[in-house]
């Protein structure tokens, strides 16, 4: 019986599709024609709040345009079925028009950003009604468009009862392709976005085009709950969709919990059936939701499915654990060859204000090499590593990379060009296993797209099978193997370091940028990393250094550049860097060379 | 919102005064949303909903009850502010620093201001209420046109307002802490500055300007549930074309709205005055995304 729970509660899916078959049946199961259309409203709510947690929820994009597409979508499919069109026309005419608002829409909402963009969509839902109106030859104006005909599907017309299936279906549809996709590779690089632009950039994913695809495809359900709406009466009026229904939007998305599609359709029905009862309601309506949106912002800021997930964690650590499936790591492969291309800093210059971090600095760094930048705090070296990385803009000067001129472009473009980097303080993004923050360094490299994770398609498990096989290999050269599994945020510093050199070397990268890797390692940690580094020298990346650890710098090290007060202070061997005065008088203060003797 | 002002056949300078007198409105409800925005980062979408508020109040014990209007609008002032602090506490301080970027206290300022008029509705229900203004209501014949005594008081109180929120801000060690805050609030933390009582002062301080122009708004509006949320998201743009953060920009901006908006309702019809703010606003916002008198440090981060 405790391994039947336990199977159930860690396959959340088969309770949902139990659900979903129990809804299915309602009507047979004694479910009264009240009750089938209290159902059908809330599913149709349901359908908008999951394409409005895609965007807010998970690309962090508070736009409540998902209303309006609602809307034109319920418009559209009665005047469309009102001039004949068959459902299958008018369904692919609102899923068109849905992409295309949402993608109109999120372009020019993105740059505005924040709660702007939050403000910009409310108001383009106030003026949904006064559109209604100047359009009033097409829409009936406020009195509303009746005598929409009954929904025809290949010419057939559709029954009420299979009206309900069409409609329990479409939410289980589309829960399914969301929850796959944020299940997916997607749903780990929203995640980091969210989490860290910063991270996000570096990963090689582009902000925009993320947020911009997530707005987009969360207009999909949206256009499609507005295509059944139309159907459900006959009959549809501009104030079914005001700034009522987008706060009971809202409020459905807060208590259902943003981050959860099934928590969507659970608080739509929550909301529906207790909240319209009794038309005496309707009058407490608005209080209400206030309420609601007041109390689960405070207190519940993830809703129903936040408070399920913690009941599930409770009652699994009650349980016997799951069974051992294999080794946490797999078979681990030989090291892929990493050809690197030769990085070139000509002339590079930064300031900050009236402060200059960096002048005019020229650095090379070969192939197959470790080229180590050190220097006192402040003289400028993650100063360089940023631009490099795109983090920042040089003023003068050029950054090339083999061919490419990185100059211009932007931190997630220059990932794609084959940049990795790591950061001086860890950029670990929460509520991902350490394996699953390897994983994201494979993201766009090469991009693959949203709608090949929704449909699950072979290419999604290929390159899964891929990035898992990377992600194991170098966790286990880091020495991360044990805890591939548990979650990335419990590692201590010195591992979570460890970890971001797993990363950026999962990215097979030509150009690999370390910020003090060794920094608050343990001496096993240390050889660890010097291995590590070894091995990506070894197969042919460029690897540019920045660290404090002047020994670990002698014994890793082929070149080495030393800055100080953003100028580049003195470049050699480690041998000749170790025995200059101007070296040690920079970095010591004295004038006696760090090493008196040759090192090797 | 009901706007006596928006009569398409009124005469065109008739037409324009209506329109001042009501950007006047966007316009205190904007400088509102400036003090706590400047001051917490925090955006209030029910500052508005204080000047419904503060509008029953007036209904309620000048129009119904007599009472004079000097007694009224301090009155009132005390209730927003302890009504400012009591939202700041209870929804604002809980959920700071969340990983919501800024929406979770977007949804509890959305949350209040639904809240509340909800209850204002549950409470008078839907009619509207009158507000006597103490200057009569005879109308006065201006340069063509006809304007109400309650419409030039609107646009001096606005004038008069935004003058002394800028004094008050640049002058006062408290604004001068505000305006820390709004340009770095850890910056200003270390420099000794509580920006939490700052945080309350300027919602409490907001919350009282709301309630003390309540019964001036509604004498020219009436006191409706649903005044707050029509004039929400015009002074929001009012704000957004001024600039975040700037008095002068919110007046400016919510006297262009104003204008605007009564021109397109005299001459293109009701149903294209909401339109026409909202292309302002985009516009504004893709040309000018500080506003007209904005600048950086006034942003959200």
């Amino acid at each position: 019986m405790s391994a039947l729970v336990a199977g159930v509660t860690r396959r959340g899916y088969l309770l949902a599709a139990l659900a979903a078959v129990l809804l299915l049946f309602a009507p047979q199961l004694g479910a009264g024609p009240f009750l089938v259309r209290q159902i059908m409203v809330a599913a149709v709510f349901g359908l908008v709040v999951i394409g409005l947690n895609l965007a807010w929820g998970y690309a962090g994009v508070l736009a409540l345009g998902h209303v309006a597409v609602f809307a034109c979508a319920a418009y559209a499919t009665g005047i469309g079925a009102k001039a004949g069109l068959d459902g299958t026309v008018t369904l692919l005419v609102t899923l068109l028009a849905g992409f295309l608002i949402g993608l109109a829409t999120s372009i020019p909402g993105l740059r505005l950003g924040g709660w702007s963009l939050a403000m910009v969509s409310f108001f383009l839902i106030l003026l949904i009604p006064d559109l209604v109106r100047i359009l009033g030859d097409v829409t009936g104006g406020t009195a509303g468009l009746s005598g929409i005909p009954q929904l025809t599907l290949f010419g057939t017309q559709v029954a009420d009862a299979t009206l309900y299936v069409v409609v329990v279906l479409a939410v289980v549809v589309w829960v399914a392709l969301l929850r796959n996709i944020t299940t997916s590779r997607h749903g780990a690089a929203l995640l980091v976005l969210k989490q860290s632009p910063v991270l996000a950039g570096s990963l090689g994913m582009s902000a925009f085009r993320l947020k911009v695809t997530a707005v987009t495809v969360g207009a999909l359900p949206a256009a499609t709950a507005g295509w059944l709406f139309a159907y459900l009466d006959g009959f549809i009026a501009p104030e079914s969709f005001g700034f009522g229904l987008a706060v009971t939007l809202l409020a459905i998305s807060i208590v259902g919990g943003s981050q959860s599609f099934y928590g969507a359709v659970v608080a739509a029905f929550l909301v529906q059936v207790t909240m319209l009862r009794s038309s005496a309601f309707d009058q407490f309506a608005l209080a209400v939701n206030g309420l609601v949106l007041v109390l689960f912002g405070i207190l519940f800021a993830d809703g129903i499915a936040g408070g399920v997930a913690r009941l599930t964690a409770a009652l699994l650590r009650r349980l016997p654990p799951a069974p051992h499936t294999g080794a946490a790591v797999g078979e681990v492969g030989e090291v892929p060859e990493l050809p690197g291309l030769p990085l070139t800093v000509a002339g590079v210059g930064k300031t900050f204000g009236g402060n200059i971090a960096l002048r005019g600095v020229d650095v090379r760094a070969e192939p197959g090499r470790v080229t180590a930048l050190i220097g006192a705090n402040g003289s400028g070296k993650t100063t360089l590593l940023n631009c490099v990385s795109g983090l920042y803009v040089p003023e003068q000067g050029r950054i090339t990379l083999g061919a490419t001129d990185l100059t211009p472009l932007g931190a997630a473009r220059i990932a794609r060009a084959g940049v990795a980097r790591t950061f001086q303080t860890p950029s670990i993004p929460r509520r991902l296993t350490v394996r699953e923050v390897v994983e994201t360094a494979r993201f766009a490299r090469p991009y693959l797209p949203m709608w090949a994770a929704a449909l699950r398609l072979p290419a999604l498990r290929r390159r899964g099978r891929e990035d898992r096989a990377e992600a194991d290999l170098w966790l286990h050269h880091v020495g991360l193997s044990d805890v591939a599994d548990e979650r990335a945020e419990s590692l201590p510093l010195g591992r979570r370091r460890l970890l971001e050199v797993a990363r950026a070397a999962a990215a097979r990268p030509s150009l690999l940028l370390l910020d003090e890797p060794a920094s608050g390692l343990h001496e096993d940690e240390v050889h660890d990393l010097e291995r590590v580094l070894g091995l990506l020298r070894a197969a042919g990346t460029t690897v540019v250094l920045v660290e404090h650890n002047f020994p670990m710098v002698l014994r890793v090290a082929d070149r080495i550049h030393v800055l100080e007060l953003g100028g580049l202070l003195a470049s050699g061997t480690p041998h000749e860097v170790s025995t200059s005065e101007r070296v040690a008088e920079s970095y010591l203060g004295t004038s006696t060379p760090i090493l008196a003797e040759d090192p090797a | 919102m009901v706007d006596r002002g928006a009569d398409p056949k009124a005469g065109s300078m008739t037409s324009l005064y209506s329109g001042l007198a009501i950007g006047a409105v966007y316009a205190l409800v904007a400088m509102g949303y400036n003090v706590v925005f400047l001051a917490s980062g925090v955006f209030n979408f029910a500052q508005a909903q204080y000047v419904t508020l503060g509008g029953f109040v007036g209904a309620v014990a000048a129009g119904a009850h007599g009472a004079p209007m000097w007694v009224v609008v301090p009155a009132g002032a005390v209730l927003g502010g302890l009504a400012g602090a009591l939202q700041e506490r209870l929804t604002i301080r809980p959920i700071r620093g969340g990983d919501g970027g800024g929406h979770n206290e977007l949804i509890t300022t959305i949350g209040v201001a639904v809240l509340i008029e909800g209850l204002v509705l549950v409470f008078f229900g839907p009619d509207p209420l009158s507000v006597p203004f103490p200057g009569g209501a005879q109308p006065i014949t201006l340069l063509g046109g006809t304007v109400l005594p309650v419409e030039i008081a609107l646009v001096v109180v606005a004038v008069l307002v935004a003058a002394a929120l800028a004094l008050f801000l640049r002058r006062t060690s408290w604004g001068l802490a505000a305006l820390a805050c709004a340009e770095d609030r850890d910056a200003a933390r270390l420099r000794g500055i509580d920006v939490r009582t700052v945080a309350v002062g300027a919602f409490a301080l907001a919350g009282a300007l709301g309630f003390a122009v309540g019964p001036l708004v509604a004498s020219k509006t009436l006191a409706v549930f649903s005044l707050g949320t029509a004039v929400a998201l015009k002074s929001f743009v009012a704000l957004a074309l001024g600039g975040f953060g700037s008095q002068a920009g919110a007046l400016f901006g919510g006297f262009a709205i104003g204008l605007v908006e009564a021109a397109t309702v005299r001459w293109l019809g009701t149903e294209f005055g909401l339109l026409a703010v909202f292309v302002l606003l985009l516009g504004v916002l893709l040309v000018r995304p500080n506003g007209m008198f904005g600048n950086a440090a006034g942003r959200p981060a």
